[in-house]
């Protein structure tokens, strides 16, 4: 098995099915799932978490979706749906139901924990200075339910891409092609090097992720501090090292130094 | 002026939060609602801005009914302090201050400047500006929260518990420095607490809630102490009623103070003069006030018992400095405290005024007492 030999072979970097076409079709699928359940999770989350109604319904619909068999689903669907469509399509759709009642769930849950946990010191401040309940929302819940949000977009993202290779199972493109297609021709290299190019994608989108959450969440909840405060607490360590774009020479602070330290 | 006029709550189970509540809180005076725990202080205090709302009676701000107005327009009038800060733990400091001005409408710009002079004034060093919130400590967060409930310049401010949680020494830093911030700003304040201490040290006046939800007594501190209405406010009002009602007895020009002689650190005992006989004044004892260079007292030092040198490490740090201003229950402990018994008195600038004696602090009370019967 030479794996590094398969991926260095340039009939595999050019034409119809090589790898950067199928790395295209595997994100394609995968982003298009994504796209319909964050459309459909997202404003479901936000209404389960803003009136607090429904919240045995995601439970519920959590751990059915999560018990459903991808595979035996995906098959079901195609054989329901084929035969009314002629075209592709008949294999694309199936495909991208099952990727998103695979995706709804973690993003669901993830959305209404993070908007009911908000903390709550902050809600109650928030209303009883006189935040209409809409702006209590967006203002204060939903800027504090990033997190755990995003947290469950990386989970049900994680799922779809390594979930997508079923898709080649019904005839469709993707880096399933490489597993499906190597299995039936015993080309176990083959096989190899796709479960490997899955993975590689998953670990690039964490990463991305990971950048995503720096950009949109406020360090203030991660407790990552900014890159500004992390330059002064190397050159002076210790909690009381001055912070901002404040010079050194700032005078002490009138608070005790008991408090500043504490 | 916040007015409170038969003012009930019975919730569906009918539970009595609040019996038939009528009081004032009087204009820029902080009130404080004490009471054990059940007693429906918080409750009365969440009916101000209408957190919730009361089954009978009216609450009216300035004599307009608190019903009359909407909720959120009415509690955009009132600021509100809470006891855990209740800060956003996405923002950061100054954003947290400008947050309501902002969500009203104003500019970044001036919000954040508006915002960086409350933090100023609420003790906050502007370096802690730009940090969020879990960076702070609990006193820190508790200034902010201050600072945030100000930022609108509400004319009434409420506050839930705003110093318990943290510990006793942050706890009187808070609460010396909102007195001040209060003298400046001059709020209708309502405060509520559990800790009588911390009502009869902040309140203008103080109301006494006793389970069931109805008022014990509403008085000054000074009348609370010296006057309670029942057994239950004077067993409330606890242990050494008479000590802590000299608190509330300030110290006037009349007490006397005695001269003390003053060293300094590396001065020799040799060198230093002796009793004047002829004014009475000086070292009787050999115990002289060791003073920093700018004239504040620092403790004591017995100059028969140091060698050639006083040093910092023959200092008696043990008496409290009392300020000439004080209260007397201030001048007493200093005597109490000191090891010749001369409790020490610094004036406002800080310098050594003299000192007094126990004695002194009963005789001028025993005095002021005569006064209040012969007017």
């Amino acid at each position: 098995m030479n794996i590094p030999g398969w991926f260095l072979d340039p009939a595999h970097w050019t034409g119809a099915d090589s790898i950067p076409v199928q790395v295209g079709y595997h994100l394609l699928y995968s982003g298009i799932a994504l796209l319909i359940a964050l459309a459909i999770a997202v404003p479901l989350g936000v209404y389960i978490g803003y009136t607090g109604r429904g919240e045995l319904l995601v439970a519920g619909a959590a751990n059915a979706l999560r018990a459903l068999p991808t595979f035996g689903l995906l098959v079901l669907v195609v054989m329901l749906v084929a035969p009314h469509i002629g075209s592709r399509l008949a294999f694309v759709g199936p495909t991208i139901v099952v990727l998103v009642l695979l995706a709804v769930p973690p993003i669901l849950s993830g959305t209404v924990a993070g908007i009911q946990g908000a903390d709550p010191g902050a809600v109650g401040a928030a209303r009883a200075t006189g935040y209409t309940r809409p702006q209590i929302l967006w203002h204060v819940q939903v800027p504090c339910a990033l997190p755990l949000f995003l947290s469950g977009v990386r989970n049900a993202t994680l799922q779809i891409v390594s979930t997508a290779t079923v898709a080649a199972y019904v005839s469709l493109n993707g880096l399933g092609r490489y597993i499906i297609d190597g299995r039936a021709s015993s080309d176990y290299t083959q096989m190899a090097a796709g479960a490997i190019l899955v993975a590689i994608v998953a670990l690039v989108l964490e990463l991305g992720f990971l950048g995503l959450g720096r950009v949109i969440v406020s360090p203030g909840l991660t407790r990552a501090a900014a890159p500004t405060f992390r330059r002064n607490r190397t050159a002076r360590p210790g909690p009381a090292s001055a912070v901002g774009p404040v010079s050194p020479a700032t005078p002490v602070s009138p608070s005790s130094p008991r408090e500043a330290t504490s | 002026m916040i007015t409170f006029e038969h003012v009930s709550k019975v919730y569906p189970d009918g539970t009595h939060a609040v019996h038939d509540l009528t009081f004032d809180a009087p204009s820029g005076r902080l009130t404080v609602l004490v009471g054990p725990s059940g007693c429906g202080k918080t409750t009365s205090m969440r009916m101000i801005n209408r957190l919730i709302d009361p089954t009978e009676g009216v609450v009216s701000l300035d004599g307009e009914d608190t019903r009359s107005v909407d909720a959120i327009d009415l509690r955009r009038k009132i600021g509100y302090v809470i006891q855990s800060a209740g800060l956003f733990p996405h923002r950061t400091v100054v954003d947290n201050v400008a947050a309501l001005p902002r969500l009203l409408g104003a500019g970044k710009k001036e919000a954040r400047a508006d915002a960086l002079a409350l933090l100023e004034k609420v003790g906050l060093d502007e370096r802690y500006a730009l940090r969020y919130p879990y960076q702070l400590s609990g006193g820190q967060q508790q200034r902010v929260g201050v600072a945030r409930a100000l930022a609108t310049d509400p004319p009434f401010l409420l506050m839930d518990e705003p110093f318990s949680a943290v510990d006793p020494v942050v706890r009187t830093q808070l609460q010396d420095s909102f007195l001040q911030l209060q003298r400046d700003i001059g709020k209708t304040i309502v405060m509520v607490t559990h800790d009588i201490d911390e009502a009869l040290k902040l309140g203008d006046r103080v109301a006494v809630f006793r389970e069931g939800g109805t008022l014990a007594q509403v008085a000054t501190p000074a009348e609370l102490l010296a006057h309670p209405a029942d057994p239950f406010v004077a067993d409330f009002v606890g242990a050494s009623r008479g000590y802590r009602a000299l608190g509330f007895v300030e110290a006037t020009a009349t007490v006397r103070l005695a001269e003390e002689v003053t060293v300094r650190v590396g001065a020799r005992p040799a060198d230093v003069g002796g009793a004047d006989p002829s004014t009475g004044s000086g070292q009787r004892d050999g115990w002289s006030v060791v003073v920093d260079d700018d004239g504040a007292p620092l403790g004591w030092v017995d100059l028969k018992a140091t060698g050639e040198v006083v040093e910092e490490r023959h200092i008696d740090f043990s008496g409290t400095v009392a300020r000439a201003d004080g209260s007397l229950r201030d001048l007493l402990d200093a005597a109490l405290s000191s090891p010749t018994g001369r409790g020490l008195v610094a004036g406002p600038d800080g310098r050594l005024r003299g000192s007094v004696v126990a004695d002194e602090v009963l005789r001028h009370l025993g005095r002021g007492r005569e006064a209040e019967v012969a007017s």
